[in-house]
């Protein structure tokens, strides 16, 4: 798979706009609030571990704890004053993986996937919007486990918690169209990122979906980055309350 | 949005039903985009709609072929994409777009002609397109196929049966086609508009106002509120979701629908 697919850098494209972006630090955030930089946005990065990273330039970093109340409200203030305003967009990728039989998933460790992937972007969003967001855009990350049950590769809180995502995605964008909030989720199949590697046996598995992919590759965080700051853009300003499945083919089988 | 590397030809699609409406305003954005466009259409006044997009956007003559076909009729469709190919030499976006909106009656009181037609244009026309389409773009190992779908494939409602089937069956389609065409690097995908500030849209309120006892613009104000972003959408915005996934940006995207409806069917 080629590592620029998907990342045609549209210059200008969000000059002007004021973004937030969680799980900044790596992955598919990492990806998102690189091109949102070099399409000409301010970005504050919030994650809850920047050490390590160096290699985002343009980025104003954050630290956050999304499970945490007091730390949302505290970080989306300060990113409300490094970027000089409240946010025009808004990007919830942090998340967190989690392959475990729902027999063998403890109730704490059901809880924190729910924290991280499910209250997290309600904290923030809500923050977002007290803030002062709107007219705005709020793309909330889902995955095509939303819709899946899988007994190969079991991922039961992590699947519930997205499908809560995809769910929390139709809510937020009934309730704060009127102040022209468009809510859109992306929901990405199979990406090579650091969260693929949490799988039991990661090279196994990665020939595995290979395979089981339509297109017959991985998607790359470029590639999902690229879809998110489409629907972020204007050129999707008549979508909202749905979900853009970003998967190769995966669900159309 | 992006444009092909290593030469100066320009990228080349086939819009069916460009006369007017959604297929017009996408027309409209990829001239605006630089492309070569083959506008089909039952209706003759396409010739009208070429010739205004292209001295609206200063194209040179040649470069949005205006043909007037049924897209219900195999030979026809085929001799059309032939065309296309021996003006433009490729092809690299097809968006099935052409479609009309059939009776508004209960399924059990349709006229079974009235049926058959809808099928004839909506599945059977996106079919002929897709097919002949996939076939030239097989040879070339590469391009992009956008059908028109609608929330009321989606979501189908009481009256309007023969629409919804068909918009449906133009989903499911789409997912075969991905399907078949993915190891050809060909991606498929549907988009569904919502209330569209369209002639087939108005058509609709003019009848269900002849019903209700409402008058025509109480009709639109009322679909109009339906939409959370409070509009009716345009061909404008299925344009930028048609460049969108005809572009590198949707590298990934294949077999899915994209709903673009303003927020009415909240999925």
């Amino acid at each position: 798979m080629s590592a620029t697919a998907g990342a045609s850098v549209i210059p200008g494209r969000f000059a002007g706009r004021h973004a937030i972006v969680t799980g900044a630090a790596s992955g598919i955030g990492a990806a998102v609030a690189g091109r949102l930089v070099a399409e000409g946005a301010a970005v504050a990065g919030l994650d809850l571990d920047w050490a390590g990273r160096t290699h985002l330039p343009g980025v104003i970093r954050i630290a956050v704890d999304v499970r945490d109340p007091a730390s949302v409200e505290g970080a989306v203030a300060a990113a409300v004053v490094a970027l000089g305003g409240p946010p025009d967009t808004l990007v919830n990728a942090a998340g967190v993986y989690l392959v475990r039989s729902l027999l063998e998933t403890t109730p704490e460790a059901w809880d924190d996937v729910q924290a991280i992937n499910l209250r997290g972007p309600f904290l923030v969003s809500t923050a977002a919007v007290r803030a002062g967001m709107g007219p705005g855009v709020i793309v909330n990350l889902s995955s095509v486990a939303a819709y899946e049950g899988s007994s190969g590769e079991p991922s039961g809180a992590y699947n519930a918690s997205k499908a809560g995502v995809s769910n929390l995605t139709r809510q937020m964008a009934a309730e704060w169209a009127g102040q022209g909030v468009r809510v859109v989720a992306v929901a990405p199949g199979v990406i090579d990122t650091p969260m693929l590697r949490m799988m039991d046996d990661p090279i196994a598995g990665l020939a595995y979906l290979d395979a089981s992919v339509p297109l017959r590759r991985l998607g790359t965080a470029g590639e999902v980055a690229a879809v998110i700051c489409f629907a972020a853009s204007a050129e999707a300003s008549y979508l909202t309350g749905t979900t853009i499945v970003v998967d190769g083919g995966l669900l159309a089988e | 949005m992006t444009a092909r590397t290593g030469d100066d030809r320009p990228r080349v699609a086939v819009v069916t039903g460009a006369a007017a409406g959604l297929g017009e305003g996408v027309a409209a954005r990829l001239a605006e985009d630089g492309w070569a466009v083959a506008l089909l259409d039952i209706n003759p006044a396409v010739e009208v709609t070429a010739a205004r997009l292209a001295a609206t956007n200063g194209l040179p003559g040649g470069r949005l072929v205006p043909m007037v076909v049924d897209v219900a009729e195999a030979d026809a469709v085929g001799d059309a994409l032939t065309a296309v190919l021996d003006a433009f030499g490729s092809l690299d976006l097809l968006v099935a777009n052409a479609g009309i909106g059939g009776p508004s009656d209960d399924v059990v009181d349709i006229d079974v002609d009235a049926w058959d037609r809808v099928m004839a244009v909506n599945l059977r026309g996106a079919f002929l397109t897709a097919r002949s389409a996939a076939r030239a773009m097989r040879r070339q190992g590469s391009g992009v196929i956008v059908l028109l779908g609608s929330m009321f494939g989606q979501d189908p409602v009481a009256g309007g049966g023969a629409y919804s089937a068909s918009k449906a069956g133009v989903e499911a389609l789409g997912r075969s086609l991905a399907l078949e065409l993915a190891p050809d690097g060909i991606r498929v995908n549907t988009i569904a508009p919502g209330n569209m500030a369209t002639g087939m849209h108005w058509e609709e309120l003019r009848y269900r106002a002849s019903r209700s006892g409402r008058t025509f613009e109480e009709e639109v104000a009322a679909a109009r509120a339906d939409v959370p972003l409070g509009r009716h959408g345009t061909g404008t915005d299925i344009g930028a979701v048609v460049a969108f996934l005809a572009s590198d940006d949707a590298s990934y995207i294949t077999g899915q629908t994209i709903s673009v409806n303003g927020g009415i069917l909240r999925r």
